[in-house]
């Protein structure tokens, strides 16, 4: 009853300290981990913003360069003459130094009306055209003077990623011919060199998000072709996926859309490192939690066991249980409060015996002094001088006896010596002789060392009447034998008779399934109990048939006490 | 209990953290009306440029899915209830006219430029392109003399030499197929003569021809001008010769899909293809003919009226096409190898 009581106490002790452990450290770790990735995407925002400017302020030297260009080339009056002329050096100054600055930009190209090449900044084959009824010329001249940017045709195979164009116009507002500006993969590169972030990566798309530019070869086609299909089917083409995270802006000047995309610092890898590391001090946790708990959980359950022990000794009316106390805290107190209840427990108890015994007592004298024995003694005395004047013998030898018989009773002293109470017990044999015309004999031996033998007075008269009673009748040459023996530290009384023999339900302790005696036996059970009364539980009689022959045998054990018994 | 609920209490705002946002519209995302969805079995280097040209001028976002001809044409029957595509740009005028029912008549703007010859009559489909079917020859290999007409290709020079591919497949060589029928010699062995001459060899696709050709392991083969040009720009010992017992000039075109999303935006599209500005690159870049009577033909190429044409029932050859694949792959199977 004890065990699962303890495992459990300890098991929920257990239980407390993982609680106690691991839950702050769960939730710290997911609050940590929480915190970080919103640190880190702030973080990654702030990156974002800062190149996302610093790359449109590039795209803003584009949109800034060609409107510039084709201002200063419009306010040059040799203008008109590039459109005529061939090959002049004079063109090619101005169209120098109206695009000094941002020739690292694109190379700037002049097309007449028609769309013929006349002069470049750049090197290219003479020749060349572009179409005015188609792409970026046509659209300059449908603009009006305001700059377009467009991407050619890929599939053309030309390196230009973006063209620009604007229409120039002489001061009466008639067109003369086209400034165009094209950006090259290494314009493009160049322009963005150090404007973002060595692991990001750059998109640019077109108004209509077809790549222009990328990066990173590839990104065009992959990338590209899934934004603009998310775009279009009702996706969230900037959402972050696990990998990656975009940003995308439109630069209203030029059309184009810039993608910047950062690759994901808090990946999959990331969480599962952290991951592994909470789970790692979660198991660090439990095993300090159960390497603290264990020891705890034994020095609180075991002196709480030992405890529970002396409880259920106590339950079984043993007094004298102590509890071991192992220190001051809360459970030495509580063992040292049990010790000191039972303590009290005990004197309660002995008071209490204390106190029957002398209400025993009281009521013993109450009755010696309503019978007042000394009137009986005084008649009897009476009755045997008055019986010896008229010759009746033997009423004066039983008047004698029974006065004997009844001083003795009455008498203070509770325990005699064991002469004296044979003597006595010789004096109602002598009366009981007289009653039953002497039927029986009467054997006592009584060695002389156990003469000055202490016993309790008149425990011998109760077991001979026993035997008279019940044991001789129609019996001729009936013997009654008293024996006393010292039996180690024991004095053994025994009484035999040639009897009937006690019935078998009488052997054995007297009365012991009885708890009220009642009938003929009511002495030898008094004697009983006032031996074990006196002198402890292991004395008394005890009652069999004489193995020797026929009739009973009773034996008184007492201990062998020499001087007056004190009174305890 | 009131343990359990202040554990519950410390845990719920980590979790509320986790709750996910309602998505909402990007907002880059075009407007609807600003949208055409076009379905193209052109190849990527015709579709890109005029697609992206007609971008940039309208403002209108396209978003093209690209397939073969007859898998496009079956998605738009599938997705007659609900139709996804607005235009079928792409595909000979037969195809098209065979899945008439899901496309709308539409008569473009510039219809009276277009050749009269190439006018749909239903008007079911816009014409963009016309392809005579010619014949191309390896020019190391064979003589200019031995290639001249149809009839040629039975020779026994050619027999298993030949460079077709499967009409089933591939709708040029369908067209390809019927005109050969038409340009003489009765239909029945004209057919069972050209599976001969076969000799039960067919390629999986139009554009396996002109390499099978130009690698040698085909003599000669059955294509369209537009493709033996483009070969033959490449550089490549290619020839190519018109039938002399007659060759057609079916149209490719554009169709607007019946109850098409974006219809304003599509016949804006229809418009574009065969407007002057388009149609004058067709014949520049694509080595197309135009359809637009406004527009000077490539003078390299022989003009039209010189080659000798059979009249190509486009209605017929659409009608047809069932049972003369049948036939064909029936025929085709039967010789003898």
């Amino acid at each position: 009853m004890t065990r699962p009581q303890s495992r459990s106490f300890r098991n929920r002790l257990l239980l407390s300290f993982l609680i106690a452990s691991l839950v702050p450290m769960i939730i710290c770790s997911a609050m940590l981990s929480r915190i970080s990735q919103i640190q880190m995407k702030k973080q990654m925002d702030t990156d974002a913003q800062t190149q996302t400017a610093h790359l449109m302020t590039a795209l803003d030297r584009v949109s800034d360069a060609l409107p510039g260009a084709a201002r200063a080339l419009e306010e040059s009056r040799l203008l008109p003459r590039a459109f005529t002329s061939r090959e002049d050096t004079q063109i090619n100054t101005a169209l120098f130094l109206a695009t000094e600055g941002s020739r690292d930009l694109a190379d700037y190209s002049l097309y007449d009306l028609r769309g013929s090449l006349r002069y470049s900044t750049g090197s290219v084959t003479p020749g060349t055209t572009l179409s005015t009824r188609w792409g970026v010329l046509f659209a300059a001249k449908n603009a009006g003077g305001q700059p377009v940017y467009l991407a050619p045709d890929p599939m053309d195979g030309g390196k230009t990623l973006l063209q620009g164009a604007a229409l120039l116009k002489n001061p009466q507002g008639e067109p003369l011919g086209y400034l165009v500006m094209a950006l090259s993969v290494e314009n493009f590169q160049k322009l963005f060199a150090g404007k973002y972030g060595s692991s990001n990566e750059i998109l640019i798309l077109n108004r209509y998000w077809h790549p222009v530019y990328a990066s990173q070869s590839g990104l065009n086609d992959e990338l590209a072709d899934s934004l603009r299909s998310q775009l279009l089917w009702g996706g969230n083409p900037g959402a972050e996926t696990e990998e990656y995270r975009l940003h995308i802006q439109e630069h209203p000047p030029t059309g184009l859309y810039l993608v910047l995309r950062q690759p994901q610092m808090f990946t999959q890898r990331t969480t599962k490192l952290l991951r592994a590391a909470s789970l790692f001090c979660v198991l660090v946790g439990i095993v300090i939690s159960a390497v603290l708990c264990l020891p705890l959980s034994r020095r609180i359950s075991q002196p709480i066991g030992r405890l529970l022990k002396a409880f259920s000794r106590l339950e079984q009316d043993d007094l004298d249980v102590h509890v071991s106390r192992d220190g001051e805290d809360e459970l030495g107190q509580l063992a040292a409060g049990f010790n000191h209840m039972v303590l009290a427990l005990k004197a309660n108890r002995q008071e209490l015996v204390e106190n029957q015994r002398e209400l025993n007592q009281a009521q013993v004298r109450m009755l010696q002094a309503q019978l007042n024995p000394h009137f009986l003694c005084n008649t009897l005395d009476t009755m045997k001088w008055i019986s010896k004047i008229n010759h009746v013998p033997q009423v004066a030898l039983m008047s004698t006896n029974l006065a004997d018989i009844l001083r003795f009773c009455i008498s203070a002293e509770e325990f005699v010596p064991l002469s004296r109470e044979v003597e006595v017990l010789n004096r109602y044999v002598e009366i009981q002789k007289i009653r039953l015309s002497d039927q029986f004999s009467f054997v006592v031996s009584l060695p002389e060392a156990l003469e000055t033998c202490m016993v309790p007075k008149m425990i011998l008269q109760p077991i001979v009447e026993n035997a008279i009673l019940h044991g001789l009748e129609g019996i001729s040459d009936s013997v009654i034998r008293v024996e006393a023996i010292q039996e180690g530290e024991d004095l053994l009384i025994t009484v035999t008779d040639n009897g009937h023999g006690l019935p078998p339900d009488m052997i054995g302790h007297p009365y012991r399934r009885e708890s009220t005696p009642t009938g003929h036996h009511l002495g030898l059970y008094n004697v009983d109990t006032i031996l074990k009364k006196h002198y402890g539980e292991r004395y008394g009689l005890y009652l069999d048939n004489n193995p020797a022959g026929s009739g009973a045998r009773v034996r008184a054990r007492l201990p062998l006490n020499r001087k007056e018994e004190k009174e305890c | 209990m009131k343990r359990r609920i202040l554990i519950l209490a410390l845990l719920l705002p980590l979790l509320a953290g986790c709750a996910g946002k309602q998505p909402e519209p990007h907002p880059y995302t075009p407007a609807q009306d600003r949208r055409l969805v076009v379905y193209t079995s052109h190849k990527e280097e015709v579709y890109t440029p005029i697609i992206r040209e007609f971008e940039e001028r309208t403002g209108i976002w396209v978003d093209v899915v690209s397939g073969g001809t007859n898998e496009l044409l079956q998605r738009i029957e599938q997705e007659q209830d609900a139709p996804k595509a607005d235009v079928m740009f792409g595909g000979g005028v037969e195809s098209l006219e065979s899945y008439r029912d899901c496309f709308t008549p539409y008569i473009c703007r510039e219809s009276d430029h277009i050749r009269e010859r190439f006018q749909s009559e239903s008007g079911c489909w816009t014409p963009f392109s016309a392809l005579p079917v010619v014949l191309v020859y390896h020019t190391k290999l064979v003589t200019a003399e031995a290639v001249t007409s149809w009839e040629d290709l039975e020779s026994p020079a050619f027999r298993g030499k030949i460079a077709f591919a499967d009409p089933q497949i591939s709708g040029s060589s369908y067209t390809a197929l019927v005109t050969r029928l038409q340009a003489g010699g009765g239909e029945e062995s004209c057919l069972s003569a050209l599976c001969a001459a076969l000799d039960g060899r067919q390629l999986d696709s139009s554009g396996a021809v002109l390499s099978a050709v130009a690698s040698g392991s085909a003599l000669v083969g059955i294509t369209l001008e537009e493709t033996a040009l483009q070969h033959i720009a490449a550089g490549e010992d290619i020839a190519l010769v018109y039938p002399a017992d007659g060759t057609s000039c079916v149209p490719d075109g554009s169709a607007l899909v019946k109850g098409a999303p974006h219809g304003d935006n599509a016949r804006l599209f229809l418009d574009f293809t065969v407007s002057a500005d388009v149609q004058s690159m067709v014949g520049q870049r694509f080595c197309r003919r135009t359809v637009r009577a406004d527009i000077p033909a490539d003078p390299s190429l022989p003009p039209l009226a010189t080659l000798n044409m059979v009249s190509y029932d486009v209605e017929w050859a659409s009608r047809n096409r069932d049972r003369l694949l049948s036939d064909w792959s029936f025929l085709l199977g039967e010789v003898p190898s």
